[in-house]
């Protein structure tokens, strides 16, 4: 069985191409994308992390990765302003940024498969030698992308599908 | 010409004050939901406003229809920029006043194409 059999490949699809499109429109970067993955083990490294819920017929997270120096790279870009002057607009900047690939994964799946659900308000993490355990049953793949040379993350959880 | 911008996020409303700067608008007036709003037009009338719909303490679709109930103000157009994207979601906005409408993410130049064609109302 493949690594990404557990979610629908459609979920996974439409949440790459999201990503990739917020990035495009709001960001001003391409993102390159590699190969999903859904092993436990699967960690990344990341200082910052941007969380959005949504519910419906399937419920669960859309989560963000990345570098400090990611995010901020991404906030200038948004803000069009140089990295070095980012001060403290980072975390409304993570949290617009997953809001709108939540957001525009939401959409792509209300038109995919016909399902309605409501999102969350963003959250942001901001740290260091941390990472988050989930304590109930649920089904994880996590999307590598490449924006120049920093490694970003997008993660799917779902805590209960359509089909379960 | 005097510009509303009502969204609760900081990062929002500077993409869009940049936007408006490059299309010559510098007279730009924040405020972080529809409650804030209502103060800043409480302190003057504006020619635009551009919300957001999901913002804490009053929503976008509830601020519009207050302003839409307020005889001084009423007629000043209403630009919402949303990720709110489903057909009924667009419906209820219209329903509530609104006059254009943009979805997250957009283009640089979808917003201006939206920003002129409500201007030119």
């Amino acid at each position: 069985m493949p690594p990404t059999a557990a979610i629908d490949s459609l979920f996974i699809d439409e949440l790459t191409a999201a990503t990739r499109d917020v990035f495009k429109t709001m960001v001003f970067q391409d993102l390159e994308a590699a190969s999903p993955t859904s092993e436990d083990a699967l960690k990344p490294g990341a200082n910052v992390v941007g969380t959005v819920a949504f519910a419906g017929k399937t419920v669960g997270l859309v989560v963000f990765y990345s570098t400090l120096d990611a995010a901020q790279a991404i906030t200038a870009s948004m803000l069009g302003v140089e990295p070095a002057s980012v001060n403290g607009e980072l975390h409304d900047a993570i949290g617009e940024l997953t809001n709108m690939i939540a957001g525009s994964f939401r959409t792509r799946m209300a038109h995919a498969k016909g399902e309605t659900w409501a999102i969350s308000v963003p959250t942001v993490t901001v740290g260091s030698d941390f990472y988050t355990k989930y304590v109930s049953d649920v089904q994880r793949v996590l999307c590598p992308f490449r924006m120049n040379k920093a490694e970003l993350y997008v993660e799917l959880i779902v805590t209960r599908s359509a089909t379960q | 010409m005097r510009f509303l911008i009502v969204d609760d996020s900081s990062t929002m409303r500077r993409i869009i004050i940049n936007t408006l700067n490059k299309l010559g608008h510098q007279d730009v007036a924040e405020a972080g939901n529809g409650k804030e709003g209502l103060d800043r037009l409480s302190a003057g009338p504006v020619d635009v406003i551009i919300t957001d719909w999901n913002m804490p303490e009053m929503s976008g679709i509830d601020f519009i229809r207050t302003v839409r109930s307020m005889p001084e103000i009423k007629d000043t157009p209403v630009l919402m920029v949303t990720t709110n994207a489903a057909k009924d979601d667009i419906v209820e906005a219209l329903k509530a006043g609104v006059n254009s409408y943009v979805v997250k993410p957009f283009t640089p130049d979808t917003m201006k194409e939206k920003i002129e064609a409500v201007l030119a109302r």
